[in-house]
């Protein structure tokens, strides 16, 4: 019984001493389960987004095209001004 | 007062048809190579990232050895969404000098650096000078044990230099060694300095290319080519990507965020498997090539020698290739191009992997 009441000690001990050798390590992203899934949450969100944004640009730089394509964007030379 | 009285206010005091009308007059030649166009727009979309980053944990940082890397922490750990300004301003770095290296490398593929353009090429060499040391004094600023071990590395090889050398070590670290006067030295470098050179270099740059229009290949040269106007068509692309490359450096800040080391100490040994930021593993490499003697002189200084020559042959690259500058084919400077570019890809990958 002594024994194994020394066993237990001596092993609490040694792992309590290897806690003081840990490294400490800096959290450099939040740790509570709840920020965490907001910042993914927020991530995700901020890529539909983009992707949203992407396509209105797309969608615009096409309707350019077209125009120029039709040559209607040009000014044209030699209207007549209504005076 | 409203818009348009607004507008009628500016338009009254600035020509401003004529100003849109110039923005029109701007063409782009549309090829096959146009998607490195885009690089130089990326490098300043990230550089004006990092403006803004810089200047929001300017607020909180501490440029004092004693609490340095406590502030960092603090700016993490403690302050509402510290840790993403903090992560966002790291990726953001690195994404810029890697946008830079491939902007660099393409230009001197693509021999954009002809005449009449050497100057383009000289300004945006020395921009990517300026944010490597962008890359370096910032790594210190964080006070922790390897970016310590790191600048004294950096700026000992600096000092292997012959002549100039010592003087460029002591400038670089205010003193013998790293201390707290080399914190303050790199603060001031950081966010003073080079930010002053880099905001008129960049202008200097883009006035570059508005004046010479964009470059075209030498391949491509006589071939007739479209031409697109640059507002609003290239603009909206340049808008596509920015928003591409601001969602990657968002994504990379928030799933990995980078670590902060313990509190550097000058008296403590360099912890072990050191490495550079990964442009610098290319000299860090070459330097490791080099045996520690030679014909009975440093192996380093040697070496330091040779890179430096390398650097000063790439960086004077467009006086040298003179048959890209009267229009005929260059097949040696093409084939230097692409030694220059293996060699820098390689040798970074090596480093990263030994």
């Amino acid at each position: 019984m002594i024994r194994k009441i020394l066993f237990a000690c001596a092993f609490i001990l040694i792992n309590a001493a290897t806690l003081w050798a840990q490294q400490e390590t800096i959290e450099v992203f939040p740790s509570a389960p709840y920020d965490r899934h907001i910042i993914f949450q927020s991530l995700a969100l901020f890529w539909v987004a983009i992707i949203g944004l992407i396509i209105i640009i797309r969608m615009k730089l096409k309707e350019i095209e077209r125009i120029q394509k039709m040559g209607i964007d040009r000014e044209e030379k030699n209207i007549p001004l209504l005076d | 007062m409203s818009c348009q009285r607004l507008r009628n206010w500016i338009e009254e005091r600035y020509d401003v048809e004529g100003m849109k009308g110039l923005a029109k007059q701007k063409l782009v030649p549309v090829h096959q190579y146009e998607i490195w166009y885009y690089t130089g727009g990326i490098a300043m979309f990230l550089f004006i990232l990092q403006f803004i980053t810089g200047m929001v944990l300017s607020f909180y940082y501490i440029p004092y050895f004693e609490h340095a890397n406590k502030s960092v922490i603090e700016i993490v750990t403690k302050l509402n969404m510290g840790w993403f300004f903090r992560s966002l301003h790291h990726w953001g770095a690195q994404l810029a000098i890697t946008a830079l290296f491939i902007h660099v490398f393409s230009t001197l593929l693509l021999k954009s650096y002809r005449k009449p353009r050497e100057l383009l090429w000289i300004s945006g060499f020395i921009l990517l000078g300026i944010s490597i040391f962008f890359g370096l004094s910032g790594y210190l600023l964080l006070w922790d044990e390897r970016a310590f071990a790191a600048v004294r590395v950096a700026t000992g090889g600096a000092g292997n230099l012959p002549v100039i050398g010592g003087f460029i070590k002591a400038f670089l670290r205010g003193g013998i060694d790293v201390t707290g006067e080399t914190l303050t030295r790199f603060y001031a470098f950081h966010v003073s300095v080079l930010p002053l050179i880099t905001l008129f270099l960049i202008g200097m740059h883009i006035l570059l290319v508005q004046y010479h229009g964009m470059s075209v290949p030498m391949s491509l040269e006589k071939k007739p080519l479209k031409q697109i106007p640059f507002f609003p068509n290239l603009f909206y692309k340049d808008l596509i990507i920015w928003l591409l490359v601001l969602g990657v450096v968002v994504s990379l800040a928030t799933l990995l965020p980078p670590e902060i080391g313990k509190k550097a100490d000058p008296l403590a040994p360099a912890p072990e498997n050191i490495k550079p930021e990964w442009y610098f593993l290319f000299l860090f490499q070459t330097l490791k090539l080099f045996p520690g003697d030679i014909l009975g002189l440093n192996g380093e200084t040697i070496a330091i020698i040779l890179i430096s020559c390398g650097i000063l042959f790439f960086f004077l690259i467009p006086f040298f290739d003179r048959k890209s500058s009267r229009g005929e084919k260059s097949i040696l400077f093409t084939w230097i191009g692409v030694l220059y570019t293996l060699y820098f890809i390689i040798m970074t990958v090596i480093g990263y992997l030994t």
